[in-house]
């Protein structure tokens, strides 16, 4: 090939080249412009409304306040006075990130051995389609009806307190009305929702494990149990890594199950960030507000998906 | 041909786009944002009562659910919604509407327009001297009984003076524990179990002393912990709303609302509950005079975006005003207009008690406001509700619950 003849062909891939970025990028930009739009923009938006005062009404009143939301809803103030303590037992914004970190706490293992459990269970015996489907329906029902439903199991006569009393345990509470047993309320709902879609993914995962690796463990003597310790679970990791990183984010962000079944209550027992967000911006027509705790919760949750990220290496495969 | 087709559809839609104004010229919308607007009788009866006496005009009613009114109103009118009316459902909706420019002020129109019918409750839809709404509907709380559970019990009917401990008295004495009746219902709002500290019209829910709450929550717990009432955490998780658990026929005794009466007129004409049913005063604490209440007030304002606010205007001040008035309470609702004849149009109403007690009870000696026109009074709402639930729940303490209410509107003010 002469010199020529190769610029000639270089010009032509470039040019190919050229032309497959442009088609892979009209490909993605439905996706991108829906993304920039409805997404990003807001999010900028709402970093720059932090730091103003804002009502909701004309834009010229936008009033520029500086870090002075943030004091606000740190309540930097009596936190100087009082100690750090009054953060956490007093503020608003102290009581919602506690409750919302200990709800993530607890509902993210419990989903993830619950969908584990299942999924182990559901692998290979007969009838799996059947069950599969039934632990997979509450996923895909209303989330309304779930939780007027368990409102309504969780009652203080309800079925759930008449199947505790009949196990020898004295207990009528209401599950919503009691400021220790709310936030319990929620996390059951929640995991019992959700296991369902883990469990699924995990089934994938399951399915995926070569069989050659149990039959060698099977040879070399290892029981059941260890089987599942030592061949099953470190190949599930990717699929843990995957499902912890996902829930946490939605943990985070949980609005619907408690404005349904509670609505922050008894007191401020079951106040999340998100409920706190939304009585904030849309009860008190605070937006900058309301926009600062938004930041707050964006920092927690990049923070959480940073470290999570960070530590990927320990989950995967290899 | 196919060009042909193109240039025939565009003309098409030229000419209709041209035609659509031309015939909305002479029939004029007024569109309304309300809520309930297919279930509220008043609605039904304002809205024919209007059209009737203004040939050519439709008022529209955009419905909204009501307990998301505040929020899906505000969240309408911030994405620039250009309705001409919207109603106003708590005074501090307009307060903040005022405050983010929504409402359109109603100096340039109300120059010669009567007050004086509202006797003095239409200063809560004013700021700073201007008035941005007109109020139609004045609600207050009455007692609603049940006749034909008095009557099996054997016991006299509530009267129009009435101290609260004569009124636990009587709800102890009327719940039968065998028949499943109650004595009395609370439903589980703030305004249901305590706003009676407000009708001695000194003391206010946004004062930052709670102390004067403490009476009623322990009356309240103690007809609780004798079962004359359902419990707060029952109802809280049932959802049980007032109006279906009256409507049962199992509750003697339930303070309610104005609004209430022409639920039941409904209700008793379409075969729900067929019970009797009557009206008193509510009980008034000692040294409070009898027929005290305490009351919010129902509202219109115009849209500060609506591109006929004229017509808009001619629309609330009739709503207001007498004829509006006699509109609403022809349906069995009080409206905001008090006028001689008011009293007699609403206890003529077919379906409403026929005794003395009952008419009677529609003009209470006087009405103190649910909540004020006050600073924060948004967050003090917040805190006060919070430690509410708590105590009603049983977490704390009506004196815990009072001193954390005290302590933390307070802290709104530091």
């Amino acid at each position: 090939m002469s010199q020529a003849e190769a610029r000639k062909v270089r010009y032509k891939m470039g040019k190919l080249e050229r032309k497959n970025t442009l088609i892979a990028y009209s490909f993605l930009a439905p996706n991108f412009i829906g993304f920039a739009v409805f997404t990003l923009v807001p999010v900028i938006c709402a970093i720059a409304l932090s730091l103003f005062e804002w009502n909701g009404g004309d834009i010229s009143k936008l009033k520029f306040v500086g870090l002075d939301n943030y004091a606000t809803i740190f309540a930097t103030k009596k936190v100087a006075e009082k100690g750090l303590g009054y953060f956490f037992d007093r503020a608003d914004l102290g009581i919602a990130l506690k409750n919302t970190v200990f709800y993530t706490i607890v509902t993210v293992p419990l989903t993830i051995a619950c969908a584990l459990i299942l999924a182990l269970l559901l692998n290979k015996i007969r009838g799996a389609v059947f069950f599969r489907t039934v632990f997979f329906f509450p996923y895909v029902s209303s989330m309304v009806a779930i939780c007027v439903c368990w409102s309504f199991m969780l009652m203080k006569d309800g079925p759930v307190n008449q199947m505790i009393m009949a196990l020898g345990i004295n207990f009528n509470r209401g599950w919503t009305a009691d400021s220790t047993m709310a936030i319990w309320s929620i996390i059951l709902v929640s995991v019992w929702r959700n296991m369902g879609y883990y469990m699924v993914l995990y089934l994938a995962a399951l399915q995926g494990i070569p069989r050659e690796l149990t039959e060698a463990a099977t040879v070399d003597g290892a029981n059941k149990w260890q089987q599942f310790l030592h061949v099953t679970l470190p190949q599930l990791k990717p699929t843990t890594f995957f499902v912890s990183v996902m829930m946490v984010i939605s943990c985070f962000k949980i609005y619907d199950v408690v404005a349904i079944m509670t609505d922050g209550g008894p007191g401020r027992s079951t106040k999340m960030l998100v409920t706190y967000i939304y009585d904030e911006a849309f009860v008190k027509v605070r937006y900058g507000q309301a926009s600062a705790i938004s930041m707050v919760l964006l920092v927690i949750v990049l923070l959480v998906t940073i470290i999570q990220f960070g530590s990927e290496k320990k989950f995967s495969n290899d | 041909m196919k060009k042909m087709l193109s240039v025939l559809l565009a003309a098409i839609m030229m000419i209709s786009l041209l035609a659509v104004p031309a015939l909305a010229e002479d029939a004029k919308v007024l569109t309304v944002v309300t809520w309930d607007a297919t279930t509220t009788p008043y609605l039904v009866a304002q809205k024919e009562a209007f059209e009737a006496s203004h040939p050519g005009v439709t008022i529209e009613y955009v419905d909204v659910a009501s307990q998301d009114y505040a929020v899906k109103t505000t969240t309408m009118l911030e994405g620039g919604d250009t309705s001409d009316v919207f109603m106003v459902k708590e005074i501090d909706n307009l307060i903040n509407w005022q405050a983010q420019g929504f409402a359109a002020p109603l100096k340039d129109f109300d120059k010669d327009y009567d007050y004086s019918g509202f006797k003095g409750t239409e200063v809560n839809y004013a700021v700073d001297g201007v008035q941005y709404a007109i109020p139609f509907r004045s609600d207050f709380w009455v007692l609603f009984y049940n006749k034909d559970l008095f009557d099996a019990a054997g016991v006299e009917y509530p009267t129009n003076d009435m101290t609260w401990d004569a009124y636990a008295e009587l709800a102890k004495k009327l719940t039968d524990k065998e028949k499943g009746v109650y004595g009395t219902h609370y439903h589980t709002w703030l305004s249901a179990v305590v706003n009676w500290a407000v009708c001695d019209g000194v003391n206010t829910l946004a004062d930052k002393n709670y102390d004067d709450l403490l009476y009623f929550y322990k009356l309240y717990q103690d007809l609780e912990d004798a079962g004359a009432c359902m419990s707060y955490a029952d109802l809280k998780a049932s959802g049980l709303h007032y109006s279906a658990a009256f409507a049962n026929g199992n509750i003697a005794m339930l303070p309610m609302g104005y609004w209430y009466v022409s639920t039941l007129i409904g209700y008793n004409k379409d075969g729900t509950c067929n019970f009797n049913w009557g009206i008193v005063a509510v009980p008034h604490a000692d040294g409070v005079a009898a027929g005290s209440s305490f009351g919010n007030l129902t509202g219109a304002m115009i849209n500060e975006k609506s591109e006929q606010k004229e017509l808009a205007w001619e629309y609330i001040s009739w709503l207001g005003g007498e004829e509006g008035a006699a509109a609403t309470a022809s349906v069995g609702a009080r409206p905001a207009w008090v006028s001689e004849n008011v009293a007699t149009v609403m206890s003529s109403v077919e379906g409403f008690p026929a005794d003395e007690n009952s008419k009677a009870a529609l003009l209470p000696s006087a009405v103190a406001m649910e909540w004020p026109v006050a600073e924060k009074v948004s967050d003090i709402k917040t805190i006060v509700n919070e430690e509410h639930s708590l105590i009603m729940a049983r977490e704390v303490t009506p004196e815990e619950g009072i001193e954390e209410m005290n302590e933390r509107v307070a802290e709104l003010f530091e």
